[in-house]
Parts: structure tokens; sequence; C-alpha cells
């Protein structure tokens, strides 16, 4: 997948910045620089394109003149520079709304700028006062825009210290930043831009002894691991579970791949009293004495995830090495042997990076527990219908609007097994397509008696004359199999009707994980015209599955 | 300071330059490689950046400034910045502060 081209506009001399991101951080992305000059004017000139993301970074001094004289001591104008930040900010969002997405980078002062030392935050002459509220200013205006986001450059200077500034590169080339600082600012552009795209990762899967605790379980049994207590690393292993189920809240889930007696390892983590991951935190599990990456690859097609989505960690270079090649896509971080550093590790990690937390995401976890309390339920063989009117599945169909919007995007571009064209776009730019004439997208959310499973599906319409046509139909694995998929199409079909098409038509786009999609569509009722394109006769309403409550919150 | 060290020094500086190039185009971790000079592949701010890289690491091991970007030097036919192994050479007569 492409994450299309990127712009940068800044008013120093940004080309390492855009040689960085293109030869290294993501190798192949064509990267351009705007023509040197003012970044007001650069910005008022629009961007290249739609399909270009950009980058803008600027001095603050640059920026604001009133900011420039607070540097030099004289008395600071509050006002004005806040005034500039804002005035600053508007143009960053009109130029924003021409691109597919904007990162805007927020202003930072070198590390050795002591401004007024003891006085630096004093309200009326504080030098990192008036930054820091120039930066809220900028975020605070973009706030309402989609698809502009400000990436944290103080986070880089800080990790570097003073070798993130160079006032020789300055002075020889007008780039006030070390490539070391741009190696940072690229590296989280990159996750930005994937974020953007879909392509966060969103299943941490952790082995259990020396990663969670302490010790071998199996050998020391679970009153003697080593997890919070008095002890330092003790406390860097509940620190660490800590930081996993942190994780939790911002969408991320869980699981264990681990080499141990599946009652065992369960007994530690349901009765040690200073755990703080519990069973119920976990999406799932594969403890047992299988080759890891034979069960990594196992768990992740049980729950509906491809490996570009997980992050394996364990303690043994061993293991890392084995599922690493075993299960490529897979992220398998290096890890630190020291404990006290497990908690740093996790959090360095860019790879969760998303434009985006949405409810669905703060209860996925909860979600995940439904699902295996649902699972548990299901009869392993025989009735599977009546198991199916039992969960009292009730389905919410509503359009695509600005309260659903961000996870509508999110499924949209993160759905690949159930997903009918596999087309990827920004929330503006699925905004826009359902805006445009002929076009509707409706979203489903889904319950049923172990709980809600939030909003799991997506269907594109795009109404031309009598034929009306399937472009998007996704479906989050989390619902399948419970007739959502079948109610899904129903309501496609009866929203075309209503718009007096003959026929609904779904073209199906083959990817390397959508062949699900495909089955389902050659055993929906629907003809095939050829290989890829399946057609419904609007002569009669698509069956809707009579066990599954709809909700149909879509007005003409 | 010793000729390994140098060459390691001047090596990590064309780790850190290698990521601003397209593959094709990285500079290879060879005395021979050409830094400043028609057979050069780095264009005035790959210099300066290389320039700049090394004299911050050469800082650190010598404990004390090191000046390696000097205008006049670039444009010297006897510039150390020629080659990797001049500039190494040049690294070598440095004495620690």
């Amino acid at each position: 997948m492409t994450c299309g081209p990127l712009y940068f506009v800044a008013d120093f001399n940004v080309e390492t910045l855009a040689r960085e991101v293109a030869n290294s951080a993501m190798p192949g992305t064509a990267a351009q620089t705007a023509p040197p000059g003012p970044v007001m004017n650069a910005l008022a000139s629009g961007s290249p394109g739609p399909e270009w993301s950009a980058v803008i970074w600027t001095r603050p001094e640059g920026i604001s003149g009133s900011f420039g004289r607070a540097l030099t001591y004289e008395e600071p104008g509050t006002d004005a520079a806040i005034e500039d930040a804002r005035v600053f900010a508007e143009s960053v969002a009109q130029f924003g709304r021409g691109t597919r997405a904007t990162f805007v980078i927020s202003w930072v002062l070198p590390p050795w700028h002591r401004g007024y030392g003891p006085l630096d935050f004093h309200p009326r002459l504080g030098i990192a006062r008036l930054l820091s509220r120039m930066n809220l200013t900028l975020a605070d205006t973009l706030h309402g825009e989609a698809n502009v986001f400000v990436l944290d450059a103080a986070r880089w200077i800080s990790a570097i210290g003073p070798r993130a500034w160079s006032d020789k590169l300055w002075y020889a080339s007008k780039s006030p930043f070390t490539p070391a600082a741009f190696e940072l600012a690229a590296a989280d552009i990159a996750a930005a831009v994937a974020g953007l795209h879909g392509l966060s990762r969103r299943i941490v899967i952790v082995d259990l002894d020396d990663v969670l605790w302490g010790g071998t379980v199996g050998e020391i049994g679970w009153q003697r691991i080593k997890v919070g207590g008095h002890d330092y690393a003790g406390e860097a292993f509940a620190d660490f579970q800590r930081a996993l189920k942190a994780l939790t809240r911002r969408g991320i889930q869980l699981a264990i791949v681990s080499r141990n007696e599946e009652a065992v390892a369960l007994e530690a983590i349901d009765r040690h009293p200073e755990m703080a991951l519990r069973r119920a935190d976990f999406a799932a599990w594969k403890i047992n004495w299988r080759d890891k990456a034979e069960n990594v690859a196992d768990l992740l097609a049980e729950i509906g995830l491809g490996a570009e989505s997980a992050v394996f960690i364990d303690d043994s270079p061993v293991e890392r090495a084995r599922v690493a090649a075993g299960v490529p896509g897979v992220l398998v971080p290096d890890w630190p042997a020291d404990p006290a550093k497990y908690r740093q590790a996790l959090a360095s990690l860019r790879c969760f990076d998303a434009p985006f937390v949405t409810d669905e995401d703060r209860k996925r976890a909860a979600m995940y527990a439904a699902q295996r309390s649902r699972q548990a339920s299901r009869p392993a063989a025989g009735d599977l219908q009546t198991w199916r009117e039992s969960l009292e599945v009730t389905v919410t169909a509503e359009r695509l609007a600005d309260a659903n919007l961000e996870r509508a995007a999110q499924l949209f571009n993160k759905t690949n097994q159930m997903n009918l064209a596999t087309r990827r776009l920004t929330s503006g730019e699925l905004l826009d397509w359902a805006a445009a004439a002929g076009h509707e997208v409706l979203t489903f959310r889904v319950t049923d008696r172990f709980g809600d499973s939030g909003l799991t599906g997506l269907v594109g319409l795009a109404f031309d004359g009598g034929r009306a046509r399937l472009v998007d139909f996704v479906l989050s694995c989390r619902v399948l199999g419970r007739n959502v998929e079948d109610m899904l199409l129903h309501v496609a079909a009866a929203r075309a009707r209503a718009h007096g098409a003959a026929e609904l038509v779904a073209e199906f786009r083959p990817t390397a994980r959508n062949a699900p999609c495909l089955e389902f569509l050659r055993g929906s009722g629907f003809r095939a015209d050829g290989e890829r394109s399946f057609v419904w006769d609007l002569a009669e309403p698509y069956p809707r599955p009579a066990w599954v409550t709809l909700k149909l919150e879509v007005k003409s | 300071m010793q000729r390994e060290q140098a060459l390691q020094l001047v090596y990590d500086a064309i780790d850190v330059i290698n990521r601003q190039l397209p593959a094709s185009r990285r500079l290879a971790k060879s005395p021979d490689t050409v830094i400043v000079g028609p057979a050069g592949v780095l264009d005035s701010l790959g210099i300066v950046n290389f320039v700049v890289t090394l004299e911050e690491r050469a800082g650190d091991v010598l404990n004390g400034p090191v000046m390696l970007l000097d205008s006049t030097a670039l444009a010297d036919e006897h510039t150390p910045l020629q080659t990797v192994g001049t500039l190494a050479s040049f690294l070598e007569t440095l004495e620690p502060s």
C-alpha cells in the first residue's frame, strides 16, 4: 500500500528531514520541499494536491515577531504572539483541508536556551510560558480539523538533548536541527502516516516467565514468582503489567503465547494478589509446549488479525528470532534484559500511534471477554441455528456522521478479511465520499445478550439510475458468524430499492487477506456474474435473518 | 587517535548520512570512498551534515572541540575531507585535550 507523497513546508532548510523520510523512515515515498520563501506564502499557495500529505515545521520566532522580541528580552507582546500563533494555525487549517493529512510540528526552543531562568514561567515575562501558550493556541485552533495533527517536537529534543540543535548547521545550511533530531522526527511522521492508513499495531502478544513476572512459574509456583512486593524486579514487572493494561485503554489488545502448563500459568494470573493483569485482560492465549511461531500464527488466525497487526514480546532472543522468522510481519522488538527497562521499551514503540482513540477502542478488552463467553456458549456441533437465535442479536444501522466518523474510518482502514474493496481513506476523504451525490455510507452497531460489540460494520453504496453498486462492504471479524453479514446485505439492498435501483452489484477486489469476503459472497445468494462480480435482482428484497433485530435509524 | 578508532568514527558518521541517501547511492565504508570532490556523491548539504556529525563524535572521543568544516578546506584539493582514508589520517593526528 502506498501512503502517498509528502510535501514539506518550513521556515528553515528542511531538506535533511525530507531525505531521511524518503530514504529511511518511509523508503520509496516521494518527498518534496516547498520553494524557499515565507511560510505563510507557501501555505497560502495551497498543497500540491489532495493525494499529498504535508509536514509543516516552523521556528516560533519565524512565525511571531513578538515572540522573537521576547527571545531578546524585550517586553514580550504576549497577546500579539498568541494572535500570531492563531493566525498561523488558521493558515495551516486552510492548507490542511487541501491535503490527505497535514502534520504540524510544535514549537520548541533549543535546550540550552535558559530564558529568564527561574522567571521563565512568569506570567508577564516568561518565554517558556509564552511558547507553551502559543503551542496550546496552535493545538486548540486546529482541534476541529480531522486530518491535521500536531506532532510534539519537545519529545525529540528532550530525547537527544543539546545535540538536537546545531548553530553550526544553522549558519552553514540554514537548518537548525541535527540529523539525529530529524531521524526521530521522521520516525514519528512515518508512524503517524502509518496510523492514519490503518497500519498501527493492534495486539501485543507476550510471553509470561520473565516477561510478565520474574521466575519460572512451572518450577517455583505462583506464590514465589516476582511481581510487585518490596523488590526492584518485582516492582518493575508489576509496572510493566500496568503499562500493558494502560495500552488496552487505547484499543490495543493483549494476548499470551508462552511455553508453560496452561493451568499453572492461568492460576498465577488468577490468584497472585499483585498481578495487575488478569485473565479478562487478554483477548486470547496459547499456553502450551508447541513452537511459539506456530502458536502466534494460530492465535492471530483465531482472533482474525494479520501478522502486521501484532507485536511479540519475549525475553528470549532465540524465541524472538523464531517468531520473527516464522511469522513474517509480526513486529518483534529487541527486548532489554533488565526488567526495569521493560516499561520504557514498551512506551518507546511507535507502532501503536493512531489518529484517534474511539469508544470502541476503550471497550475492546471487555468486548473480547464477551466474545470468549459467546464462543464458550456455542455448541461444538449440532444445532448452531438455535444458538444463533439465542444470542438476541440487534443491528443498528445509521448514516455516516460526525459522531461515528472516527470509529467508522478506523474500521474502514483496519478491516482486512471481510472487506469487499479494501479501500483506504482518511476520515475526511470518507466523509467527502459519503457526501458526494449518489453516494451513501451506512454504519452498523451490533449488540447481543453477551454485550455491545460496537460499530463493527460499514456499507458504501453508489446509486446510478437503475443500478446500485455496493462499493464498500466492511465487517469486523468480531461479529462474523452471527448473521450480521446477512443483515448488512439486507439493509444495502433495501436502500438500493428505496433509491429505485433494479439491481445491486458487488465487485470484489481481491487482496492477500480478503478471501473470506469472496467466500461469503459466493454463498450469499447473489448471482455470480464472472469471477468477481455478484448481482442481486432488487425485484425481491434480500432476505432478512428473522432472529436478528434491526434498528434502522436512516431517513430517506 | 589510533587509525582503527579514526576509521570507525568516520564510518559511524557515514551510517548517519547514509540514512539520507537512496540505497543505490549510499557511501561505502571504505578508505577509498570519496567525501569531497568530483567523484563524491554528497551534495553541499550532505557534506555539511556529514562533517558536523563527525566533528561531534570526534570531539567526544578527544574531549574537546574538533573543527573540520572550513569553507576554504572544502575547495582545497588537498583537503583532508577528500576521502574516508585521508579524513581518518587527519583525525589520527589530533591529540586528546
